[in-house]
């Protein structure tokens, strides 16, 4: 039985907005971070005293600004927050080799096997060290979740919120997890929702007499026994600590050899978004992007493109990739078995952003301050509806 | 074909030439030097199809002819040669080479596989002196964009006025301009956007003393003095209104050594980011003081004196883009001038030389 806990930081980027700017957003409590004052943009995070409003993380800021008129709209200060990400993420490494950052502001930590080092404190006790140790060192206020599996502490860490602590040992995990909705489930989203509650399933509790089996046959076999397992707080207990990476990258193997042009640019439109989204995740930019092919003989061929200043709009990356395959197609034409796309030579956000002289005027330059705030915005939707919230119309079916 | 020529003059003129030849190519004659022998001696020629360079060298020729051989392969060849002349002939596609006791055949290819040249009609040619020429080349071809993706910012942009002409080039971040007085002798009123490669060429074959012929046709440019020609492509525009973005109004000044400021850049540059090449910039008084804050790296910090007028100013810089400047200013000190940490600083030289000569950098946002 593992010791897994999730810290998951309260209002994150509230948090670094105020820390950014002390005597400004470090003073307002109807908070609005994302967007701009005059309407536009999407939340990233509302503070918890304009929630009572009704505002929303990914809700247009003109919508948020209608229900809370006297919040303060802030961008998001990229600098901050990954500074403060890093240095949780430090603190977190003194107490356990074991960190997963699943995005910028929440890390899985196994803590199984150190429970010598800890003097055999209960996981509670050190969670809560936990807790006062990043408040001391980063100024950041966190909740944590603990459980022997991912879903039990994500949900705990949910529970917790804000500032606080919430261990599920495992024996009690089932009747925790009947206490929550069928939507709040991680991997739940809203189409899934929406089926279940047509079949008058709302509550776990609800849904916990049918049988695997029965679920199964409602939902198709892979997801219904995925779901018959979530439900009962079963499921993956493996924290994989994510070393520094080199290079980020996603790939995909077809089901069939694709040969077509058309068909090849969707994928590598929908990879490089990943990617890219992969990047922004962890408040890095890259100079590189490399774009690798397989070919239906398995040859692997690839291509790279390195510029000057680094990148992280789905714009930008995308419209290397998509270059760099129309190179290796004109080299070789042959239907291909898989597709990736890779970034590397990372910067952070931290190290500043290169200013351009032609901003709008024209396509002069490969991103501008334009192409980083969309896919800022489709980051918050996708966060908040899940990873097909929104995409380009041209990778619809 | 058949001709003797010195080793000098055929190191020469493969020099010379093969800086246009591609190292890859889908057209394998491409990567050939056409030789060709007439009365007035041996022409080379090399050509990646955007850019060609053709070069007269002395020799002795007995018989006129033409060939294309693998312009590596010769190079290579012409720097191993002992110090002897050197006879060329050909059977067919076959070039044959004797120096001395040794003799190298090579295959070569027939002429007519190779790119004619462009057609540029240098009877309504205008002159420019090669100095002038270097000079703007020199001055401006460093800022040209990289980037495949703006083919309109791969070029230099050669304005030519009725009393003036002008050199400018950006990549989007930074800008450089030199404008020169000129009495634009029969030069057309033009903006002609031209690849730096070229103009890497028209810079490194002829001399400063020479009075090079320029003409242009729709597509092309072409340069020539003697039996030294080189054609080019021109970048098809619009360029963007650079005009715009010069500021008009930056009025906080800063007057720096040039070889103080460029060391401590330098210095600076070591420690910053190898992604953004970061240094902060702080003007407070006669001090700036530069710094750098590296993530998992480090940091630096130094003070230097300038003579700074406007209120204090703190503005981040890709810290290359400012030496890259700095190298191309002809004087000792250099006037910098800013309006705020978001706007375009311009760099200029402070001792009026010949011709306006105007740089712009875009800083690196420090915060956000």
């Amino acid at each position: 039985m593992r010791r897994l806990l999730l810290l998951d930081c309260d209002q994150f980027f509230v948090q670094c907005a105020r820390l950014a700017d002390p005597d400004g957003a470090g003073r307002e409590s109807l908070l609005l971070v994302g967007g701009s004052a005059d309407g536009r943009g999407v939340v990233t995070s509302a503070s918890y005293e304009t929630r009572v409003f009704g505002c929303r993380s990914a809700m247009p800021t003109a919508q948020a600004l209608r229900l809370c008129p006297q919040a303060k709209v802030v961008p998001v200060p990229r600098d901050m927050c990954g500074r403060k990400s890093r240095e949780v993420r430090e603190v977190l490494e003194t107490f356990t080799p074991l960190v997963e950052a699943a995005s910028i502001d929440e890390a899985y930590l196994d803590m199984t096997g150190t429970e010598a080092l800890h003097g055999r404190e209960s996981l509670d006790a050190t969670a809560r060290r936990i807790q006062a140790v990043v408040k001391e060192r980063t100024d950041i206020t966190v909740s944590i979740g603990g459980g022997a599996t991912r879903v039990v502490a994500k949900l705990a860490a949910e529970r917790a919120k804000p500032a606080g602590v919430l261990v599920v040992a495992p024996e009690d995990a089932a009747s925790f997890m009947a206490g929550f909705a069928l939507r709040e489930i991680p991997g739940v989203g809203p189409v899934l929702a929406e089926r279940l509650r047509a079949m008058g399933l709302v509550a776990i509790r609800d849904a916990l007499p049918l049988s695997e089996r029965e679920l199964e046959d409602m939902l198709g076999p892979g997801r219904g026994a995925w779901l018959f397992e979530r439900m009962r707080g079963r499921g993956s207990d493996t924290v994989e600590p994510d070393v520094a990476a080199k290079q980020i990258s996603r790939e995909e193997t077809f089901p069939r050899d694709l040969g077509a042009d058309d068909e090849l640019e969707r994928e590598i439109l929908a990879l490089s978004i990943r990617v890219a989204s992969d990047l922004r995740r962890q408040a890095l930019r890259a100079r590189t992007v490399t774009v690798k092919i397989k070919d239906g003989d398995f040859q692997s061929r690839s291509a790279s493109r390195t510029v000057d200043v680094p990148l992280e709009s789905d714009r930008a990356i995308h419209g290397l990739a998509v270059d760099l395959l129309r190179t290796l197609r004109k080299r070789r034409r042959t239907p291909a078995r898989l597709l990736g796309v890779a970034v590397s030579h990372f910067a952070t956000a931290e190290e500043g952003t290169q200013l351009v002289l032609f901003d709008g005027a024209m396509d002069a330059t490969l991103e501008s301050d334009r192409d980083r705030r969309l896919s800022r915005a489709g980051d918050a939707l996708r966060e908040r509806f899940g990873p097909d919230a929104i995409r380009p119309g041209s990778l619809l079916e | 074909m058949r001709f003797t020529i010195t080793r000098e003059n055929l190191q020469q003129g493969l020099a010379a030439v093969g800086a246009s030849i591609p190292t890859r190519t889908t057209l394998p004659v491409l990567s050939n030097i056409l030789i060709e022998a007439g009365e007035d001696g041996v022409q080379m020629s090399g050509t990646d199809l955007d850019i060609a360079v053709t070069l007269r060298v002395p020799a002795e020729v007995e018989e006129p002819g033409a060939i294309t051989v693998p312009a590596k392969k010769l190079q290579e060849l012409a720097r191993e040669l002992p110090e002897a002349p050197a006879r060329v002939t050909t059977t067919g596609e076959r070039f044959e080479l004797t120096c001395g006791k040794a003799t190298f055949r090579l295959n070569g290819m027939p002429r007519d596989e190779f790119p004619t040249f462009p057609e540029v009609d240098f009877a309504s040619s205008w002159r420019v002196s090669g100095e002038l020429m270097g000079r703007m080349i020199e001055r401006t071809s460093f800022a040209v964009s990289t980037e495949e993706s703006r083919p309109i910012l791969n070029g230099v942009l050669w304005q030519l006025g009725d009393r003036e002409m002008r050199m400018v080039a950006t990549n989007g971040h930074r800008l450089a301009k030199l404008t020169i007085p000129s009495d634009g002798a029969n030069a057309p009123n033009a903006d002609l956007i031209v690849p730096p490669k070229a103009l890497a060429q028209v810079q490194r074959l002829f001399d400063p003393e020479d009075e090079i012929e320029v003409a242009r046709s729709e597509n092309h440019l072409g340069f020539r003095k003697d039996g030294t020609r080189v054609y080019t492509r021109l970048i098809e525009g619009p360029y963007p209104n650079y005009e715009q973005v010069i500021p008009k109004d930056n009025d906080r000044i800063a007057i720096a050594d040039k070889e103080t400021l460029t060391r401590s850049l330098r210095r600076m540059a070591v420690v910053a980011s190898d992604q953004t090449h970061r240094v902060r910039l702080a003007f407070v008084g006669t001090a700036l003081r530069l710094s750098v804050e590296t993530p998992d790296l480090g940091d630096a910090h130094e003070e230097i004196e300038v003579d700074y007028q406007g209120d204090a100013l703190d503005i981040g810089f890709n810290a290359n883009y400012l030496l890259e400047v700095l190298r191309y200013m002809p004087s000792d000190e250099v006037k910098l001038s800013f309006k705020a940490p978001e706007r375009a600083a311009t760099v200029e030289p402070t001792e009026a030389s010949e011709g306006a000569y105007l740089c712009l950098i875009m800083p690196l946002r420090l915060l956000e």
